[in-house]
């Protein structure tokens, strides 16, 4: 799968995060917001990077707003995102879980 | 649910009831109406409107809370729904004008503080490494010297006016950097403008010319946003793009000096010198002032080049006499472009954002610099 | 038999909401794909569902999970019920029930999914959803259709469209209640009755629950979480019911152990229903007490 467009997902509410997806000629670039940053930055950015990876996406610009959001929700999140930007889905729900 | 909030989108011209309670709220916040607004999102509790914000292409306009309920969520659900229609409508990259207070509630939904006109009005951008990416990207372009100058030109067309600032600033610098506004509301679409600028200035040394961006004139840092105070926003509508140019673009550069061409027609961009030299020098500023330069434009014979005065010619057909105002190639593209019959009352004037701001100031007519 | 008073809704997109709702122990939690979910969000809400039924709070809690998916019929309907018993839902609730063979249809598509994935056959159970005339007439089979049904629900904003009316003060409900009902007892199911809507009217969601309760639904459908203790409540048995239900079981088991075929209680016999319902009092109390 490959990022071909902008794509936009999630919401600002609290225990969400909303995050925008672009593409990138190579390599993750992830740029993160969180109320929580100086706590949990690292592991959200970890998450965010492992969900990526287990979908092959290995170019892409990532703006993620976080408002707290559990792990399973930023997996969600990008999830979606990912789907809306990319190419073809051809994602299985096991490769999600 | 009777209390639970909806978002709804409204188009004000379909819908000039639904505008009517916009207004309404708008005014309840101390807030104009603006007709430039495309679409709204409102949010509503039962029937009556609590929650408005309106687009402007990428730009957000008009976002009040109702005053006694000024809740946090509503604004982050408001946000959301702006920030879902702006993408569905083509806009990712927004911007935002507000009052300076409104900050804090802004950096929550997203968006980030580029510029701030104190206790006047604060732009703002739904991404963290928006002007600073983009000056990270112009750091990389850096050129040694102690004089670094800078021009922003539409070029709509490129004249020999604009060739002989270019050709001045040249030789009053030790670098140039020369950017051709990106905006795409003049005549001459940006492409062909960048095309006209870069054959114009190609024989010349110790010059850059960088495409335009979203943060130098254009529809986001020239907004025509008003406050109810319309005078003192109206005086700080240049300010935004100056500040912007004077905090990012010309640190990234290294930027001293600007150069610009004295304006005896159009009393906007000569207002827009003048504010120039207000804002690019003012001394209670963190970053270090820039020279502000102003060359008299060349005449030819008695009336100096103006590039309306060539779009006038070009209505009429006297490409004679535009080959006098203008460089060969942009001669060309002039020849290439120009469709018979079309007259002057049809070419739309130049960046009409510009002239929006302006009637509310009264003032009467714009002309390309 | 599982207790199942309240079902609270929960919409699919909201990522908040689906983090936190456990905190209000209603008996099932149902993830909503369908009507509260908007189109722009179809395809985030059924991943963001997807990855809560995972959730080892729901998983480990007991909580009974429900998902109502959109109609099979819809372009969302066949990846939602895909991500949903793949996720390992308890009960996939299908809308719009109008025929026995729309769960048929669910079955069949269950079934495929579950060999597919690995799930154990027959264990992803469902619900029906009656939302229509026809769905109220052929509630019988629609109950009697699958022997993965737990319940069948009755879903009145459809319904009252279709029947040409609007909602008031239940008497256009009545006859759907009732064939929902009879038909949910004769399979041997579990019924349920609709949302009420308005959140801030206790007083007639009170009333609603007090009359659905003695019609001898299972419980309700809700949309707010405030309205789960109000429920509770409601279905919560008296101290006389319960004591009363004590001394039933008591006698039933001491008949047991005595191998009596008849069992009596302060000489008046109690038969197998009376001591069932004892047993479902008893339930009741156990999860939330006695009435106050």
């Amino acid at each position: 799968m490959k990022i071909v467009r902008e794509a936009l997902a999630g919401t600002l509410e609290s225990s969400d995060l909303m995050v925008r997806i672009a593409p990138r000629d190579a390599g993750l670039e992830i740029v993160l917001q969180s109320e929580v940053i100086h706590q949990f930055g690292a592991q959200i950015e970890a998450v965010a990077r492992e969900t990526l990876e287990k979908l092959g996406i290995d170019a892409a610009q990532v703006i993620i707003e976080d408002k707290g959001a559990l792990d399973c929700v930023i997996r969600a999140r990008l999830q979606t995102v990912v789907r809306r930007a990319a190419d073809e889905w051809t994602a299985d729900w096991s490769v999600l879980a | 649910m009777t209390d639970e909030v909806q978002p709804y989108r409204v188009d004000p011209i379909s819908e000039p009831e639904a505008a009517t309670e916009i207004k309404a709220l708008l005014a309840a916040c101390d807030l104009s109406y603006e007709a430039t607004v495309e679409v709204f999102v409102v949010l509503r509790r039962g029937r009556r409107t609590i929650a408005c914000a309106g687009l402007d292409k990428n730009i957000v306009k008009c976002a009040a809370i109702s005053p006694e309920l000024q809740g946090e969520s509503l604004s982050l659900l408001l946000m959301t729904e702006i920030a879902h229609l702006a993408h569905e409508r083509g806009h990712t990259h927004l911007f935002l004008y507000t009052k300076p207070d409104n900050v804090d509630r802004f950096r929550a939904c997203g968006f980030y503080k580029v510029v701030e006109v104190p206790g006047v009005v604060a732009f703002m951008e739904n991404t963290p490494i928006g002007v600073r990416g983009y000056c990270a990207s112009l750091k990389t372009l850096r050129q040694p010297g102690a004089v670094i100058g800078a021009i922003v030109m539409n070029a709509n067309p490129f004249t020999y006016g604009h060739r002989h600032l270019v050709e001045y600033a040249v030789a009053n610098c030790d670098h140039l950097h020369l950017f051709v506004v990106a905006e795409d509301t003049s005549f001459f679409s940006y492409r062909d403008r960048y095309a006209m600028v870069k054959a114009g200035i190609s024989d010349l040394p110790r010059l850059t010319l960088h495409p335009g961006s979203e943060y130098m004139v254009s529809r986001a840092t020239f907004s025509s946003y008003f406050f109810k105070e319309k005078n003192a926003a109206a005086d700080s509508f240049t300010a935004i793009d100056l500040l912007v140019f004077r905090n990012f673009i010309a640190p990234a550069l290294g930027i001293t000096r600007r150069f610009v061409g004295t304006e005896p027609f159009c009393k906007t961009t000569n207002k827009y010198n003048r504010d120039m030299m207000h804002w690019l020098r003012r001394p209670d500023s963190p970053f270090p002032p820039i020279e502000v330069v102003e060359i008299p434009r060349i005449a030819n014979g008695e009336v100096p080049i103006s590039a309306s005065e060539v779009r006038s010619l070009l209505a009429a057909e006297r490409f004679a006499e535009i080959g006098r105002l203008v460089p060969p190639f942009t001669l060309a593209v002039l020849r290439d472009k120009h469709r018979p019959g079309r007259t002057a009352s049809q070419i739309p004037d130049p960046p009409t954002w510009v002239e929006n701001a302006l009637s509310k100031k009264g003032q009467d007519s714009y002309e390309d610099s | 038999m599982k207790l199942r008073r309240s079902m609270l809704f929960l919409p699919g997109a909201n990522a908040a909401m689906l983090s936190t709702a456990f905190v209000f122990k209603p008996d099932s939690i149902m993830f909503d794909l369908e009507d509260a979910v908007s189109l722009r969000e179809k395809d985030a809400a059924r991943i963001l569902v997807f990855h809560a039924l995972q959730m080892p709070i729901y998983r480990e809690s007991g909580m009974e999970t429900v998902v109502r998916i959109n109609p099979l019929s819809s372009p969302f309907g066949m990846e939602d019920l895909e991500a949903v018993v793949r996720a390992g839902v308890d009960v996939v609730r299908l809308p719009k029930t109008d025929t026995a063979e729309d769960v048929h249809q669910l079955e069949a598509e269950v079934e495929r999914i579950e060999r597919a994935c690995g799930r154990e056959v027959g264990s992803t159970k469902l619900m029906a959803a009656i939302e229509s005339a026809s769905g109220v007439v052929n509630a019988v089979s629609i109950a009697m259709a699958s022997k993965r049904l737990i319940g069948i629900a009755l879903a009145a904003f459809d319904y009252v469209m279709d029947m040409q009316t609007q909602r008031g003060d239940g008497s256009e409900l009545y006859y759907a209640r009732c064939a929902v009902l009879h038909a949910a007892r004769y399979a041997k199911i579990d019924a349920f009755d609709a949302v009420f809507s308005d959140v801030n009217d206790d007083a007639g969601f009170l009333k609603e629950v007090d009359l659905i309760k003695r019609l001898g639904f299972n419980g309700k459908s809700l949309i707010n979480p405030r309205q789960i203790e109000l429920l509770h409540n409601a279905f919560a048995p008296t101290d006389e019911e319960v004591d009363y239900s004590r001394r039933v079981v008591a006698a039933a088991l001491d008949g047991e152990k005595q191998g009596l075929g008849v069992i009596s209680l302060n000489g008046k016999m109690i038969d197998a229903p009376i001591i069932e319902h004892a047993r479902v009092v008893l339930r009741r109390a156990a999860a939330s007490g006695t009435r106050k």
